[in-house]
């Protein structure tokens, strides 16, 4: 009694290919959404290169880090309803033996460092398992086992692969924009601090949110009810769109802590604007509970990457000495794409002054996803603060081979400013802290 | 605005966090700072984005945007008596209250919590999310609880109940700025505290906002003003924290029944009027706290009884002394020797009183009758009890002590009937069980022995706000 896995058919040819390739082993991340009695992956992407592989053949080479930064990165280009369920391994032959010890490491390290900094906890309807796929390059066999990652003794669990036309076509749609009017309490001391303080402040955020109430269409509906009504006999049925409203319940007020507050010395941070969110469900008779929690996780997660993204950028450009975060700085811009042959969006973040084509090419170099500029749609949300003083770097273009030298750690000066590859985030990893880098640390040292 | 049957009481609940900056040295800018949150907020209260959720039920209103609700037929024009078969009734048993259909003054309550729609309606040219740092400052932050009555009839429209309620909102906003203003410690703010107040026609219930750092006893000049204001006489507490309104849906924490004697139906008696205890008292009697006193302790749970009274109403502020308590009272006072204290030895109405004046200040009269038959005969001094004091009566004799809590009498017949609330009883907080079973319940005068002595002790109130 295994778990079973429905698999976009597309992802068999995606799966061909890369074993048609000369290299010894290809990782990459499998995508998609969680029920409670199937799975369902529809979007795969190998792990993209890092500098030029000195491939020596062996297993050895598995960059774990590398694999979890492409994770996290991929995350969070997910609306709400999707995740990365698990990785899969191509191998030679010669080297299945280990594939799934390998496997094995991966998947606790993903789920692992995608658990961290997060503003939501999963509850106990969330599934557990994760999926590890190992297919040999030469028979084309697959094998699929899971492994339970809330326990570390666990073993591999067999599970069911069946690919299957149009997984994703008619998945219901949650849509809503929310606002945002933020006032957190902040330390000053330093950038890293400050950081530190504004995911305190969210976390208490997130909280209310969780505990909010979500209208779908502007109705009470009870957590069991089902969202989708009506035949679905028909094939042809055209996306059904959800809108939700989220209301806050009141912050409880402190039980009679003291009978007097008094006011304390503190910087604070104001966020505010408006945010499009998005979350999407699966076609197995979903429940209007899981679209409500699918929706708020997107509104949490949306705000939470944007703030990270400001403060990773940041660290990764103190070289440059731009100073402290400090005055107003815009937040990202969340733009969708559809995604080919497939019945969702994904989403990218874009710093202002950033075009769609850099979006275009993130999602190619991320999601391993031919997306045109003009499929893009860009316009949800709008920057109404003029983004800072460029410095002259930002006005250079960015040629394509510049574009893919992403290989360095460090900043080089000549990188443009918001350049937002794989390898700059690892970089960021690196520059951005101690606790960073501790948690990168420690992911090494994971062990069986 | 005063309650009646037909009337319905809307509550709404919540907070609102309140946020402003102070200079430290300087009050006037303090001053206004404080007043331009309090602004801020009364605006808040008007925006498109409040939201009003009936509690219990799937109704969520938006009151600013003309009751735009999530349950098809209601708007703004349903008679907001309707919304109660929207709200599931929880049912509470063991302590809680049961509401009988003939139970007199039932009190309709439609509690409302505050909620803030976080979504917006437009879609797209969504203005995208900035962070901004606000340099160091003294900030002072708070939330703000909320809690607004009105009494309305059940007929009037939605639309008008919420614009009321949103009118009470400011007014409650405005008086919290007032309170906090008056009693601001440099830069501390006191913590508002909210209460309501059930007054006698034709006021109803009113609310008032108290800083949680004063005591009532540095309150009374203030308490005095609204004694004015409501045209009250200031010979009793209406305005002490102690008074403040019990919701029925709202149990009492302490778990102790209160006024078991509303839920009898009172005798037919041709010609009588009825005189009864008024205000609040909590029902005392045999195997309470865990102390083991069936067949002695019956005085004592008079005397606890009537000391919840003088809680209750606001008098005191001591909790309903314990059986050693009462004992050690005794022996304070000279009335008994000090071995009384641990024993189970037997009081009567002068101890009664001797320790309502030990330990609250509070004197009483003591009635004497030779025999039981002429209770009969006190109609005229018992009904006057009832009217200038209000306080319940304990009575001693025979070997049994009681709680009388009021009479029904006429005047012209002399015909009586005693309310009777009875210490002997030995059973759990069961409303049901109590008033079916008698142990708070109407008597006639062949309930005394008619042979037997009796004393009464009858608690004078203290005249004071």
């Amino acid at each position: 009694m295994g778990r079973g896995y429905v698999v976009e058919a597309v992802l068999e040819k995606y799966f061909s290919n890369l074993e048609a390739g000369t290299a010894a082993f290809t990782t990459g991340l499998l995508i998609g959404q969680s029920s409670p009695q199937r799975d369902f992956v529809v979007l795969s992407t190998k792990t993209p290169q890092r500098g030029t592989e000195g491939s020596s053949g062996s297993l050895e080479d598995v960059d774990t880090e590398w694999v979890t930064e492409h994770a996290k990165q991929v995350s969070r280009m997910l609306p709400g309803g999707l995740s990365v369920l698990g990785v899969f391994l191509i191998v030679l032959p010669e080297l299945s033996k280990e594939a799934m010890n390998v496997l094995r490491k991966l998947v606790f390290a993903v789920d692992k460092y995608l658990s961290k900094g997060r503003l939501w906890d999963d509850t106990y309807e969330d599934a557990t398992e994760r999926v590890a796929l190992q297919i040999c390059s030469k028979t084309r066999k697959v094998v699929c086992k899971t492994f339970d990652v809330k326990d570390p003794k666990s073993s591999a669990k067999p599970a069911d692969w069946k690919y299957q036309n149009g997984v994703s076509f008619n998945w219901p749609v949650v849509t809503c924009s929310v606002g945002l009017n933020l006032h957190l309490p902040v330390s000053d001391r330093s950038s890293e601090d400050k950081h530190k303080c504004i995911k305190e402040g969210l976390q208490r955020w997130a909280k209310r949110i969780i505990a909010s109430t979500c209208l779908i269409n502007g109705k009470v509906m009870a957590q069991e009810a089902e969202l989708v009504t009506g035949s679905k006999k028909s094939p042809k049925l055209s996306q059904q769109k959800l809108q939700a409203q989220v209301l806050l319940p009141p912050t409880e007020c402190q039980p009679e802590l003291s009978s007097s507050v008094a006011a304390q010395p503190s910087a604070s941070v104001l966020i505010r604007g408006q945010v499009s969110c998005r979350a999407y469900l699966h076609s197995n008779k979903p429940k209007a509970g899981q679209a409500m929690e699918a929706i708020k996780r997107d509104i949490m997660n949306t705000v939470s990457c944007r703030v990270d993204m400001l403060f990773d950028d940041f660290f990764m450009n103190q070289a440059e000495e731009r100073g402290a975060v400090e005055g107003q700085q815009s937040l990202p811009l969340r733009v969708f794409a559809p995604v080919p042959e497939a019945g969702f969006c994904v989403c990218d973040y874009m710093f202002p002054g950033e075009s769609v084509s850099e979006a275009a090419e993130h999602f190619q170099e991320m999601l391993d996803c031919s997306i045109t500029e003009e499929s893009i749609i860009s316009g949800l949300e709008v920057c109404r603060v003029e983004p800072p003083t460029p410095t002259p770097a930002h006005d250079t273009g960015v040629s394509r081979e510049e574009a893919s030298s992403h290989l360095q750690m460090e900043a080089p000066k000549d990188v443009p400013k918001k350049q937002r590859s794989l390898g700059y985030f690892v970089g960021a990893a690196v520059a951005g802290g101690v606790a960073l880098l501790a948690a990168v640390t420690s992911l090494l040292y994971l062990g069986e | 605005m005063a309650p009646s049957d037909s009337n319905v009481i809307f509550r709404v609940r919540g907070s609102l966090e309140f946020s402003c900056w102070l200079e430290s040295s300087n009050v006037l800018q303090s001053q206004r700072s404080i007043s331009k949150s309090f602004n801020d907020l009364r605006s808040k209260v008007r925006e498109e984005s409040l939201v009003f959720n009936i509690c219990n039920s799937p109704v969520f209103l938006w009151p600013n945007q003309d009751c735009q609700a999530t349950v098809g037929n209601v708007s703004a024009s349903t008679p907001c008596g309707d919304l109660q078969k929207h709200i599931e009734v929880e049912d509470w048993n063991g302590g809680g209250k049961k509401k009988r259909k003939d139970k007199k003054n039932v009190l309709t309550v439609i509690s409302l919590t505050l909620m803030t729609e976080v979504t917006v309606p437009a879609e797209e040219n969504l203005p995208a999310p900035y962070l901004s740092t606000e340099k160091k400052r003294h900030a002072l932050n708070m939330v703000l609880p909320v809690d607004c009555v009105i009494s309305t009839a059940a007929d009037e429209s939605i639309g008008i109940v919420c614009e009321r309620l949103i009118g009470a909102l400011c007014c409650q906003l405005s008086d919290m700025e007032k309170v906090v203003l008056q009693h601001m410690k440099g830069t501390a703010m006191p913590v508002p505290q909210l209460f309501h107040f059930m007054l006698p026609e034709p006021n109803g219930l009113v609310s008032v906002v108290y800083p949680a750092n004063i005591s009532d006893s540095q309150l009374e000049s203030y308490r005095k003003e609204l004694h004015k204001k409501y045209e009250l006489a200031e010979d009793r507490p209406y305005f002490r924290r102690a008074n403040a309104f019990q919701f029925p849906d709202q149990p009492y924490k302490d778990g102790y029944l209160r006024n078991p004697h509303e839920y009898l139906n009172h005798p037919n008696l041709e010609g009588a009027n009825l005189y009864l205890v008024q205000g609040v008292y909590s029902y005392h009697h045999y195997m309470q706290d865990r102390i083991n006193d069936n067949g002695w302790g019956c005085a004592y749970r008079s005397l606890q009884t009537i000391c919840s009274w003088f809680q209750q109403q606001g008098f005191v502020e001591r909790a309903v002394p314990t059986h050693k308590e009462i004992q050690q009272a005794l022996v304070d006072a000279g009335d008994k020797p000090a071995a009384f204290v641990g024993s189970c030895q037997w009081i009567g109405s002068i101890e009664v009183q001797v320790v309502l004046d030990q330990l609250l200040n509070v004197t009483s009269k003591i009635m004497f009758v030779s025999q039981g038959s002429e209770l009969a005969t006190k109609g005229r001094e018992l009904a006057n009890h009832f009217e200038t004091e209000g306080t319940p009566v304990m009575i001693g004799g025979g070997v049994l002590a009681h709680t009388i809590l009021g009479v029904a009498w006429s005047e012209s017949s002399g015909q009586i009937r005693y309310l009777i609330l009875d210490p002997h009883y030995t059973g759990g907080e069961d409303l049901q069980t109590i008033t079916e079973k008698g142990w708070c319940g109407w008597k006639g005068p062949d309930f005394w022995d008619q042979q037997a002595y009796y004393n009464l002790c009858l608690p004078q109130r203290p005249k004071m706000i």
